[in-house]
């Protein structure tokens, strides 16, 4: 992305305050992309969508939206009655409330933006300044590419951001399986916490680097000469028995203490 | 131990290239976590789903469903899954196959199991590196630890810091604890979040009043997060619309693909709710 090129702009607004601001993805990803191919001649796949009833390729301009009521019971739905439910365009990220900002759970955070200062944009400092004294996130809503998103606003340095929510509807709580209560002793919960205690440290992001991409990127390249690729096994860890639980910890609390 | 499925990895955890949607019932991935000197055997589950009314695609001469396959330019036909290999582009059309087992080969000891090498202090991490999430799920055998690991790191505050390998990436992760499961957050590296320093803040500090105009409005504005508070409108007209069509022509039948058993007369309005409680997954 060219530097200094912002994907929308508009006001920050609550109160009687607005700050003009322009937004840039926070997050850059640069991977090693994979394609699909046919195995026997290498050639790259293209999608397709096919009838599953008689297996004919459908072009596009046979293909029509449908709701599943229930199986095999569709309700037609023409693209011209949802874009009636697009939402107005708007320049405005519209504050409705300040939360204390550890109350949003991790959970609900989906894509981060930074809100540089726009022209004359009074007020952009003193909103950074009353955010980060009191630990707030600005709840607000704002459209944007005929979406309509719920967002946190915060900061972490000298910027603003703003942080899309995800809808309370699209975190899974119910899924939960039926587990069966294993009682642990007061003694298991002593030593579990003093492990845990004794193994933590400061979060450090750098201890994550990418040796990963750089390997596959040696593995690809050894191919691509013609080198043959040892395959080595993935390690498979024994289970801890519950009964041993116990054990176990005290052991690893003594490795680390 | 399953058989690995790179085709049907949900959207957040596959590149943009195989991109297709999870099929309901399937772990994401099984294996391992473990710290210290204790292992648990899991399975991983989605703890996201799109809340977006979703939509599929028919075919308008009969309303059959329609399913993605994919095609062969060369041939003009759809590859059966067992022809198809993952590649990587080496130049313009010039591809290198890249199969399951070499990518577990290039990070054997990660590949089945996530190792927390230390803790944090869960309210340290920068919002900033959080991505996705997914559930880790006991299985036989691992309850007891399970339960463990969910209630100290609940009673301690903390989360383990470690790193998940999944099909042709590897996701630096927190593992937390939502007081009853074990939740896994995909993180960013580090180089993938762009620096502040590439914006430049605004020049001037605000004077004194614009900044006791600021904090009093703000002040005046403190409430508590309630992530139900804010619907989804889109939603909402969408399913309303819905229901206006169900009594209409628009409700369509596709032909049956195999053998079904009976069927009671349809009760519409319970179906359609029933259908749309489903895609909500309303908590």
């Amino acid at each position: 992305m060219k530097l200094g090129h912002a994907i929308w702009d508009g006001n920050i607004v609550f109160a009687s305050v607005a700050v003009p601001v322009k937004l840039h993805p926070a997050v850059r990803e640069g991977r090693v992309q994979f394609h699909l191919l046919h195995r026997h001649d290498l050639v790259k796949l293209q999608r397709q969508m096919v009838c599953a009833y008689d297996g004919a390729m459908v072009p596009v301009e046979d293909q029509v939206r449908g709701f599943e009521l229930e199986d095999g019971k569709y309700i037609l739905v023409d693209p011209a009655d949802l874009k009636r439910f697009d939402p107005e365009a708007s320049r405005t990220i519209e504050v409705h409330e300040f939360v204390p900002a550890r109350q949003i759970d991790p959970v609900y955070l989906e894509y981060s933006y930074y809100l540089e200062p726009g022209p004359h944009a009074e007020g952009y400092g003193a909103l950074v300044t009353a955010l980060s004294d009191r630990g707030l996130a600005g709840v607000c809503t704002w459209t944007m590419r005929k979406r309509s998103y719920v967002g946190a606003l915060g900061t972490g340095g000298k910027l603003l951001r703003l942080y899309t929510l995800r809808h309370a509807g699209e975190v899974i709580t119910a899924a939960v399986p039926k587990m069966p209560v294993a009682a642990l002793s007061a003694r298991e919960l002593k030593v579990g916490a003093d492990l845990i205690n004794q193994m933590t440290g400061r979060f450090r992001p750098r201890q994550f680097e990418d040796k990963h991409q750089e390997q596959l990127r040696k593995l690809i390249d050894r191919k691509a000469r013609g080198r043959t690729i040892r395959v080595r096994r993935p390690r498979h860890v024994a289970p801890t028995a519950p009964g041993r639980l116990l054990e176990v910890l005290e052991a690893g609390l003594k490795r680390v203490a | 131990m399953a058989e690995r499925r790179p085709v049907r990895l949900p959207a957040k955890l596959t590149s943009r290239s195989y991109r297709q949607p999870a099929e309901a019932g399937h772990d994401i991935w099984n294996g391992t976590i473990s710290f210290s000197l204790v292992a648990i055997p899991v399975r991983l589950v989605d703890a996201i789903t799109p809340g977006r009314v979703s939509f599929r695609m028919l075919h308008r001469k009969d309303y059959s469903p329609l399913v993605s396959r994919m095609l062969c330019p060369r041939e003009g036909k759809v590859v059966p899954r067992e022809e198809i290999v993952r590649g990587y582009e080496i130049k313009p059309d010039r591809y290198i196959p890249i199969t399951d087992s070499e990518l577990d080969s290039v990070s054997p000891e990660r590949s089945r199991t996530i190792e927390v090498t230390n803790f944090v202090d869960a309210g340290e991490v920068d919002p900033i590196y959080y991505d996705s999430q997914y559930y880790l799920v006991p299985l036989k055998g691992g309850e007891k630890p399970y339960r463990l690991l969910v209630e100290v790191l609940q009673r301690t505050a903390k989360a383990g810091v470690a790193s998940l390998v999944l099909a042709d990436r590897e996701y630096p992760v927190l593992v937390r604890s939502t007081g009853r499961l074990l939740a896994v957050n995909t993180l960013h590296y580090p180089n993938e979040i762009v620096p502040e320093s590439e914006f430049s803040p605004k020049a001037d500090p605000d004077k004194p009043a614009e900044m006791k105009r600021v904090k009093q409005a703000v002040g005046r504005m403190i409430s508590k997060f309630n992530p139900e508070k804010y619907a989804d409108q889109r939603r909402r007209r969408i399913i309303a619309l819905l229901k206006k069509k169900m009594k209409g022509k628009s409700l369509v039948q596709a032909p049956e693909i195999e053998e079904a058993g009976g069927e009671a007369p349809l009760d519409l309005v319970a179906a359609l709710k029933a259908r749309i409680a489903k895609t909500g997954k309303r908590a």
